[in-house]
């Protein structure tokens, strides 16, 4: 990917940037990324208070309250801190917009738990490796794939030999 | 082993140390303010349960710390060695961490969260440390299930800390922007970008020997690596602007400075913590230029120098005790 601000150099930063709530992401080379981030001259805070005003929930969400802790919404509020796990699923939809102005995002991006992690650097594929795969994609009958596979098991054992 | 001061790391010239935290909680409990201590004291056996009984090799290395058998002042001797935080120091209920032999890794039990794996290395290592509490958080994970929304990603107390719960920071030394003034500035627009600086080691937002610390905020709608990537990148632009401000002091005063520093911590026979901190960063920005040809580590003279640290050495001291302890290691470190 090339660089969004001079289209020359490679974009190797991401950064991401919350203006009044609105995200933006910038992919940047990292001249362009030095500069940017020293401009700073239209960016205005990320982190303005959390729950600064909550005067205006209705009162079928001030009676509700969350069934493991007993918070209610405005113990929430109050503290900027959720009494148990359980306290996102019950006040879901009233945290979002609070959680839009402190993150500017309401969805998680990263590690997932129980799969792969993502920082992992991606395993070494082994000879074995690759003739399971030969077998299991000739047996779908995708002799294109299967073929390139084949050409790298050739390239590996070749290289093992030498 | 030694642990991240006591050793030196890659760029340790001003980068300091490299810390991740990852914050974790189970759920159908209470977040730790809300517990009462039966739960807490149900929650620590969980855990230790869960990573003592793993039969991973590095498990070996790690040792559980009921905290309510550790005396305050060692409480605090941890903290300042950045192993605990203030605030898991100050508490009284049912607590607990697991500690590496090096103490490299900590796993606080009842912190904020119910769960904060912390690795702190020396010098800048951010993906290198983030890797190592990945591994803690995956192996923990498989016996405990940590509560996941595949929206809001790992659910914390705080929402601040939604989405990955991830707090990557690095200390810096930064004399020369702190001197010109420059830090102030460079804090405010990095604060724009979703990063906060702030003193180390100090009171309020000023640091006693220059020692500042930069870390994420954000960490919901950005992974991991890219937040890791992004702190790098500011870690490196500060980094370069200090040196950048380095090479406008001229050498004459510079050396008048580093000089005079060395010379009063080889020699002070009281010498008070605030004196202690500021000569130290004088002397470490001298070594780091090679104005002062030194074997010592400036940061682990001032580490070790810190007063839980010298009355955990030392026993109980006075205040002025205190100083007069802290002259004489001091001493003997640099003579
Ligand atoms: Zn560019
Ligand atoms: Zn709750």
């Amino acid at each position: 990917m090339l660089c969004e601000k001079c289209g020359k150099n490679h974009a190797t930063t991401h950064i991401k940037t919350v203006v009044n709530g609105i995200v933006r992401e910038y992919n940047l080379c990292e001249n362009c990324a030095k500069a940017f981030s020293y401009s700073g001259n239209t960016l205005t805070g990320v982190l303005a208070s959390m729950f600064g005003d909550i005067t205006n929930i209705s009162s079928t969400v001030e009676q509700k309250q969350c069934p493991v802790c007993r918070s209610s919404f405005a113990d929430i509020a109050k503290s900027g801190k959720a009494g148990c796990t359980e306290c996102y699923k019950t006040f879901y939809n009233e945290l979002l917009p609070y959680l839009k102005r402190v993150h500017g995002s309401t969805k998680h991006v990263g590690k997932i738990p129980n799969s792969a992690p993502l920082m992992a650097r991606p395993k070494t594929e082994t000879v074995e490796d690759l003739r399971a795969k030969l077998s299991q994609l000739v047996a779908a009958e995708n002799y294109e794939q299967a073929a390139i596979v084949r050409d790298k098991i050739k390239e590996m054992e070749a290289a093992s030999n030498e | 082993m030694s642990s991240w001061y006591q050793t030196n790391g890659p760029q340790d010239d001003i980068a300091v140390s490299s810390r991740i935290r990852l914050a974790r909680n189970l759920s159908g409990i209470p977040f730790p303010a809300r517990m009462t201590n039966l739960e807490r004291a149900k929650l620590n056996a969980k855990v230790k349960k869960a990573i003592m009984e793993s039969n991973t090799p590095f498990a070996k290395s790690l040792k559980y710390i009921d905290m309510r058998d550790v005396p305050e002042t060692q409480k605090y001797a941890m903290v300042e060695r950045h192993i605990i935080s203030p605030e898991f120091a100050k508490l009284k209920d049912e607590s607990a961490v697991i500690l590496s032999s090096d103490e490299s890794i900590s796993i606080m039990i009842g912190e904020e969260d119910h769960i904060r794996i912390q690795v702190i290395t020396s010098g800048l290592q951010l993906s290198e440390a983030y890797d190592v509490a990945e591994r803690i958080d995956s192996l923990l994970h498989g016996s405990l299930q940590f509560a996941f929304d595949s929206n809001l990603g790992f659910l914390t107390e705080c929402p601040t800390n939604l989405g990955t719960g991830l707090r990557a920071s690095v200390m810096l030394h930064l004399p020369a922007l702190e001197n010109s003034g420059e830090i102030g500035e460079l804090s405010s627009s990095i604060a724009k970008i979703g990063f906060t600086v702030r003193g180390m080691y100090g009171e309020g937002s000023k640091s006693a020997a220059a020692l500042y610390q930069v870390s994420n905020q954000v960490t919901l709608g950005l992974s991991e690596k890219n937040a890791l990537e992004n702190l790098n990148i500011i870690t490196t632009q500060l980094m370069e602007k200090e040196l950048e401000s380095r090479k406008k002091i001229d050498t004459i005063s510079l050396e008048d400075i580093c000089f005079r520093a060395l010379a009063t911590l080889k020699n002070a026979r009281i010498l008070s913590s605030s004196e202690m901190m500021q000569l130290i960063s004088r002397v470490k920005l001298g070594q780091s230029m090679g104005i002062l040809k030194i074997d010592a580590l400036p940061i682990k003279v001032l580490v070790e120098a810190q007063p839980f640290m010298l009355m955990q050495k030392y026993g109980i001291l006075e205040p002025k005790d205190r100083d007069i302890y802290r002259a004489n290691m001091v001493r003997e470190a640099f003579g």
